[in-house]
C-alpha cells in the first residue's frame, strides 16, 4: 500500500502537533463496519466465550495450540490485521507501510502512543526483538522461521529487521514475496518482559519456549491487545479484563472493546459445550452444521438465541484421497490413475454430504480454494463428475475392472478383489457419515471400503505415514494458496497423497522423475507464483492449478462447510470469527444489549 | 507388624518398575507420534518436526528416553516434564490433586454411607419389595455407565432450566474467594458427579454388603447370640455387620486408584477439573510422561490402598494377624 500525499501530509501535521503539545496520545484509529450491520454500542459486561482446553501456556510462540491463539487474539496485536468484512490488509500497529519499488524493502511506520498493559510505551524495539529473537529463533516451537528463510539462486538467506527510529521498521527480503505483507499478521510481544527468555537476553535458544507458563503471575503477560490477562484457574477458566488504553475506537469515538471483561470458560468436548451454552453459562458457540437442526428448532422455540450463517473462507474442506504410493502394489497403480479417480469420482454423493451430514449450510467446493475467496476462486464444478452410479459403474468397466467371480465385487485380477481400506476420523460425527456414504455408494458398484476410524487429529499424521490406502482428511482454506503451499505443491512436505514427489532430503529439489506432467505444471505455478508480484498473473495461474486439481483429482474435494454460529439475542454487533485466524477479531466489537 | 509393613513396602519398588516399563513400551507401540497434532498449522515445517523431536529428546533411543526418566526419578524425584505444557509433570498433577480428591472423597463418602446402611436393610428384609427395587435399581446403576448417566443428569437439568451442567461452579464465582454464595453454587453443581459416579459404586457395595450379611447371619456364632437372648439389634449391630463388613475394607483399598482411571469419561462429560481427562489427553497425545506417571501414581495408590486396607483389616478383625 502506497499511501496517497493527502494522508502523508494529514500524519506529518498529527505528528506536529503531537510533537508540539508533547503529550503522548495514542493515535487512535476509529473503525467502524457499517456493512456488517455493525452500531455504536454501550460498554460494560461481561463476554463468556468456550475454550476447548486449558491453554498449556500463555507464551503464542511457545506452543501450537487453539487455547493460546484463541486468548492471544484478544491479548495481542499484529502490524496488519484482516478487514473484517473485505478480508483487505489494513493498518494495525503498523500504521501504515511502505514497499519499495523491487518489492523488497517493507517499512513500517509504527502507531505511536500505544502503550503495553503495563505501561510501558511499544516501540519499534519490540517489533525488532519479536521478529529477530522470537519467530525466527528455528527453537521457538511456534515460530515460524522457514517463513523468513529464502532460497535465492541456491542459497539460503534471512530476511532482515531493523528500527530506524522509534517508531519505524524496515525490514529487508532476500527477494519480492507476494505474500509477504498477508504474513506479517503475527503477534508482537513486549521487548522488556520477554528479553530474559531470549538469545540476547543471554539465554539459549530453546529457552524462549519457558517464557508465561500457566503459573506465571497475570500481570507480567503483557500485549497491546483490546483485553489483559486477569486470572486463571487450572481446568476451568481464564479471564480477561478490558483494556482501558486499547487504540481503536468505534465511529462514534467510544472506545473499544466495549466488554468490561472477557471470560473463556473451559469446556472439553462438543456436548459439553452445547449444554454450557443451552444453560447460558456461554453466551456464542462455533457449532457444525450437524449440530445445526437441534440448535435451530431451540432457537423457534424461543430460546432467546439465533443460530447464524455464512460462506466461509476459513476452515477445513474435506477431501477424499486415494494412496498413490499404497503399500499394495495393484492398489498403488490403480490409485495413481487419473482415470480411476475421476470414475470413483462420480461415486462420491457430494450433495448427498451436504445435505443430510452438514444439513445444507455447506456448498460444492472449489478445487481447492473457497468460493467466497473472490481473488482466486475458479468455479471448476462444472468439471466435477458429479454424483452418477451407472457413469461410475461404467467407467470402472471401461478399465477392466470388472468382477470375475461373481460375488459382487469388482476385481484388479482374478485372484485379486477391488477392496481397500478407508481411514477417517471416528471422533468427528461429519468425518464418520462422510466415510458410511462413501462406503455405501462404492459398495453399490462393486467396490468394496473396509473403514477405519483413528482420531481426526491423527489423520495427517497418518497420511504422511504413508499407512493408509484411501483416507477422509480435511485441510484448511487460508485467502492466499501460497500459504498452503506445502499440502498443495508437488513435493511439498504436506503433500501426503503422493510421497513419491518428496525431496531426497528436506530442502532440496522434489522428485520431478515421480511426477505425473500435470504434477509438474502444478509445482511450476507455484514455484513461480511464490515471487510473482503480479496480481493478475498470479490469479490466473493459481486458476489453472485449480481446473488441473479438477481434470486429475489428485484429491476429490467433497464439500466446502459454512460458518455456522449460535449466539444469544443479548449480545450485539456479532461476526462469525473462528477465533484461530491471527489478524481477524471482531470480538472488540460485541456489546451487551 | 513392623516386618509385614516393611515388607510390602520394599516390595513397592519393583512392581512400580515394572508397571513404568511396560506402560513405556505400550505408549511407544501406539502409532503416530506427538508432533503429529501440528501438522496441520501452516507453521509447522519439516525443520520444526525435526527441532521440536530433537528439544523433546525424542530422537534418542526408546530405552534410552525412558532410562533417563527413571533416572530422574530416582535421583532427583523429577517425573519428566509435560511436551505439551512444557512444565514438570509433578506441578501440573499437583495443580488437580485438590479438586480429584475432594470429589472422590465426597462421591466414596456419599457411595458408603447410601449403599452400607441399604445392604444391612435388604439383607434384613430379604426378598422382601424394597429389596426387590433396591437391587434392580442396584443393577441398573452398575449396568449404566456413569458417564451415561452424567449425561443423563445434564440433560435433566437442562430441561428443567438448570445452568448448572459441568463444571464445579458457575463462570461468575470462579477464581473468586470464598463466600458462602460460592459455597452453595459448589453444592449445586457437585451433586451431579456425586450422583453420576457414585451410583455404580452404590451398587456393588450394596450387593456385597448383602451377600456377606445374609452369609453371617446363618453362622453359628448368629445364632448362638441369639440363643443367649441377646437382643436382636445387638445380634445384627455386635455380632453381624462388624463381621460382614470385613470384605468391603479391603474393597474400599481398591477404589483408590478409582480416583484417577475410574471416571475418566463422567469427568470429561460433566468437565471436572480433575486428574483423569489430564491422564486421557497425555495418552491420547502421546505426552509420554505425564501418561507414564499418572499410570505409575495410580499403581502406587493401589498398592498402598491395598496396604492400608490389610491394616484396617487387622484393625477391625482380631482374628487376623501378621507377622
Amino acid at each position: 500500500m502506497h499511501r496517497s500525499r493527502g494522508t502523508t501530509l494529514l500524519a506529518l501535521a498529527l505528528a506536529l502537533a503531537l510533537s508540539i503539545s508533547s503529550i503522548a496520545v495514542a493515535q487512535t484509529k476509529t473503525v467502524g463496519y457499517p456493512g456488517l450491520g455493525l452500531e455504536p454500542g454501550t460498554p460494560g459486561g461481561t463476554l463468556t466465550l468456550a475454550l476447548g482446553d486449558s491453554p498449556p501456556r500463555f507464551f503464542y510462540y511457545g506452543e501450537i495450540s487453539q487455547p493460546i491463539q484463541l486468548l492471544s487474539q484478544q491479548m495481542f496485536d499484529s502490524l496488519v490485521e484482516y478487514d473484517l468484512e473485505t478480508y483487505d490488509l489494513i493498518p494495525a500497529l503498523a500504521e501504515s507501510w511502505d514497499v519499495s519499488d523491487d518489492g523488497t524493502v517493507y517499512t513500517f511506520n509504527l502507531r505511536q502512543g500505544v502503550t503495553w498493559h503495563d505501561g510501558e510505551p511499544f516501540t519499534a524495539d519490540d517489533v525488532v526483538f519479536t521478529y529477530e529473537q522470537i519467530i525466527t529463533n528455528p527453537e521457538a516451537r511456534a515460530g515460524d522461521a522457514a517463513q523468513f528463510t529464502y532460497t535465492v539462486d541456491g542459497e539460503t538467506r534471512q530476511v532482515t529487521f531493523e528500527a530506524l527510529d522509534e517508531h519505524t521498521v524496515r525490514m529487508t527480503l532476500p527477494a519480492p514475496s507476494p505474500v509477504f505483507l498477508l504474513q506479517q499478521r503475527f503477534f508482537i510481544m513486549p521487548k522488556h518482559a520477554l528479553l530474559p527468555f531470549s538469545v540476547e537476553g543471554g539465554a539459549e535458544p530453546a529457552e524462549i519456549n519457558d517464557a508465561w507458563p500457566t503459573s506465571v503471575s497475570p500481570s507480567t503477560v503483557v500485549g497491546t491487545g483490546p483485553f489483559r490477562l486477569s486470572a486463571y484457574v487450572p481446568g476451568q477458566l481464564v479471564r480477561l479484563e478490558r483494556n482501558p488504553d486499547y487504540w481503536k475506537a468505534d465511529e462514534a469515538g467510544t472506545p473499544l472493546p466495549y466488554f468490561e471483561r472477557l471470560e473463556f470458560l473451559i469446556v472439553q468436548g462438543t456436548e459439553a459445550q452445547t449444554a454450557q451454552f443451552l444453560a447460558g453459562n456461554i453466551d456464542q458457540l462455533n457449532i457444525s452444521g450437524a449440530q445445526f437442526p437441534d440448535f435451530k428448532s431451540r432457537e423457534l422455540a424461543g430460546a432467546g438465541f439465533s443460530v447464524i450463517e455464512s460462506p466461509a473462507l476459513f476452515g477445513s474442506p474435506p477431501h477424499l484421497a486415494f494412496n498413490f504410493n499404497a503399500a499394495d502394489s495393484d492398489l498403488a497403480e490403480l490409485f495413481s490413475n487419473a482415470e480411476f479417480r475421476r470414475a470413483m469420482e462420480f461415486a462420491v454423493d457430494r450433495e448427498r454430504v451436504i445435505e443430510d451430514v452438514y444439513n445444507g449450510l455447506a456448498e460444492l467446493p472449489g478445487t481447492p480454494t473457497a468460493p467466497v475467496n473472490a481473488a482466486f476462486y475458479e468455479d471448476t464444478t462444472g468439471l466435477f463428475n458429479m454424483y452418477d452410479l451407472s457413469a461410475a459403474a461404467a467407467a470402472l468397466d471401461a478399465l477392466g475392472l470388472v468382477d470375475t467371480n461373481n460375488n459382487g465385487v469388482r476385481n484388479i485380477s482374478a485372484s485379486r478383489e477391488l477392496e481397500f481400506t478407508l481411514t477417517y476420523g471416528n471422533d468427528s460425527a461429519v468425518f464418520t457419515d462422510i466415510a458410511t456414504i462413501i462406503q455405501n455408494d462404492f459398495a453399490e458398484i462393486g467396490v468394496r471400503v473396509n473403514l477405519q476410524g483413528i482420531q481426526a487429529s491423527q489423520l495427517l499424521g497418518t497420511g504422511l505415514s504413508g499407512d493408509y490406502e484411501a483416507i477422509v482428511v480435511a485441510l484448511g482454506n487460508l485467502p492466499d494458496p501460497e500459504l498452503r503451499k506445502p499440502i498443495w505443491q508437488p513435493g511439498g512436505s504436506l503433500y501426503y497423497w503422493h510421497r513419491a514427489t518428496q525431496p531426497a532430503s528436506p530442502g532440496e529439489a522434489p522428485n520431478f522423475d515421480a511426477m505425473e506432467p500435470w504434477e509438474v505444471r502444478i509445482w511450476e505455478i507455484f514455484d513461480a507464483n511464490s515471487t510473482e508480484m503480479d496480481a493478475a498473473l498470479r490469479a490466473e495461474r493459481y486458476r489453472e492449478w485449480q481446473r488441473l486439481n479438477a481434470e486429475y483429482a489428485p484429491v476429490i474435494m467433497i464439500a466446502k462447510p459454512g460458518n455456522v454460529a449460535a449466539v444469544y439475542d443479548t449480545v450485539d454487533n456479532f461476526v462469525y470469527s473462528l477465533g484461530v485466524i491471527p489478524g481477524y477479531n471482531p470480538v472488540p466489537f460485541y456489546f451487551r444489549r | 507388624m513392623l516386618v509385614f509393613f516393611t515388607r510390602r513396602i520394599l516390595l513397592f519398588f519393583p512392581t512400580l518398575l515394572l508397571v513404568s516399563f511396560i506402560s513405556f513400551f505400550i505408549i511407544q507401540l501406539q502409532p503416530g507420534s506427538f508432533t503429529d497434532r501440528y501438522l496441520e498449522d501452516p507453521r509447522f515445517s519439516p525443520e520444526a518436526v525435526e527441532r521440536l523431536t530433537a528439544q523433546l529428546g525424542l530422537d534418542r533411543p526408546a530405552i534410552e528416553q525412558y532410562g533417563r526418566w527413571v533416572w530422574g526419578i530416582v535421583t532427583r524425584l523429577d517425573f519428566g516434564f509435560s511436551f505439551f505444557a512444557n512444565r514438570p509433570v509433578s506441578t501440573m498433577i499437583g495443580e488437580r490433586l485438590a479438586w480429584t480428591v475432594v470429589i472422590a472423597v465426597v462421591t466414596l463418602g456419599f457411595a458408603w454411607l447410601v449403599a452400607v446402611p441399604l445392604g444391612i436393610y435388604t439383607a434384613l428384609k430379604r426378598n422382601g419389595f424394597t429389596d426387590a427395587v433396591a437391587s434392580f435399581v442396584g443393577y441398573v446403576g452398575l449396568a449404566v455407565p456413569d458417564f451415561l448417566v452424567a449425561l443423563l443428569l445434564v440433560a435433566l437439568v437442562l430441561a428443567y432450566g438448570g445452568t448448572n451442567v459441568g463444571g464445579l461452579f458457575s463462570p461468575r464465582f470462579i477464581g473468586e474467594p470464598w463466600t458462602w454464595a460460592k459455597f452453595v453454587d459448589l453444592l449445586n453443581h457437585l451433586w451431579i458427579p456425586v450422583l453420576a459416579i457414585g451410583t455404580a459404586g452404590i451398587a456393588t457395595i450394596m450387593r456385597q454388603m448383602r451377600a456377606n450379611l445374609l452369609d453371617v447371619l446363618h453362622a453359628d456364632y448368629v445364632r448362638t447370640a441369639r440363643a443367649k437372648g441377646v437382643s436382636e439389634r445387638n445380634v445384627i449391630n455386635r455380632h453381624a455387620v462388624r463381621t460382614a463388613i470385613n470384605p468391603l475394607v479391603s474393597m474400599a483399598g481398591l477404589q483408590l486408584p478409582e480416583l484417577i482411571n475410574g471416571t475418566i469419561i463422567a469427568s470429561i462429560v460433566l468437565n471436572l477439573p480433575t486428574i483423569g481427562p489430564l491422564l486421557y489427553d497425555s495418552l491420547l497425545a502421546k505426552d509420554q510422561y505425564v501418561a507414564m506417571t499418572l499410570l505409575l501414581f495410580a499403581s502406587l495408590l493401589l498398592m498402598i490402598g491395598n496396604l492400608l486396607a490389610d491394616l484396617a483389616l487387622a484393625w477391625v478383625d482380631p482374628r487376623i494377624r501378621y507377622g
